[in-house]
């Protein structure tokens, strides 16, 4: 079985979601690569303080 | 609307990154070409599903459309929405019995993610596709 990290997981989606978006929204390469971290930053930050935030919530 | 860029959302749609390849961006064909079915390609190794829609032999366009929501959980009809960007790899998949969803599996929703972020994913691109054709950017 491949991936059982979520962690993993969401940072090879992010990667990709990254790279298409920038390639679409931007129309140069200096600004592809600025968006493109960007966002791989925004969605990866987002969700490890979103998973930590849930981490608050748990059943012990 | 300009027939051009139709045809190359069209195509971008059935195959992610032929419509800008038809249109000679060839570099932003490829990586989208790879990204696009690196995820579909994922998502299906992690037992991810693809959602089908149900017809119950509707006699009327109403009667398909409310067929569309009749399930245990009609939400599933946007997962099917978003797999449906896939283009044929969708049809080709539900025509050999690809991602029927191994739910026991801990990647199951991860890959059913993968799946449809892939689809919805191409959606924009085919949009790309049209937006290059139509001379709205290049």
């Amino acid at each position: 079985m491949i991936f059982e990290s979520h962690l993993l997981s969401m940072v090879v989606y992010a990667f990709f979601v990254s790279l298409v978006l920038a390639l679409i929204r931007r129309p140069d390469n200096k600004a592809r690569l600025r968006y493109g971290l960007f966002l791989f930053a925004a969605m990866t930050a987002g969700a490890l303080a979103f998973g930590w935030f849930m981490f608050l919530f748990i059943k012990r | 609307m300009k027939i051009k860029g139709i045809v190359a959302m069209f195509l971008g749609w059935a195959v992610p990154g032929l419509g800008h390849a038809v249109q000679k961006k060839y570099v932003r064909a490829l990586i989208f070409f790879v990204s696009i079915f690196a995820m579909i390609g994922l998502g299906l190794a992690m037992g991810g599903k693809i959602y089908p829609v149900y017809l119950e032999k509707p006699r009327t366009l109403l009667e398909v459309f409310i067929n569309l929501f009749k399930k245990e959980n009609p939400l599933t009809i946007l997962a099917f929405f978003a797999d449906l960007g896939n283009g044929l790899f969708y049809g080709l998949a539900r025509a050999i019995g690809w991602g029927a969803g191994q739910l026991e599996r801990a990647t199951f929703e991860f890959g059913t993610a993968y799946i449809a972020g892939a689809g919805l994913l191409n959606f924009l691109v085919a949009l790309d596709a049209y937006d290059i054709g139509a001379g709205k950017k290049s």
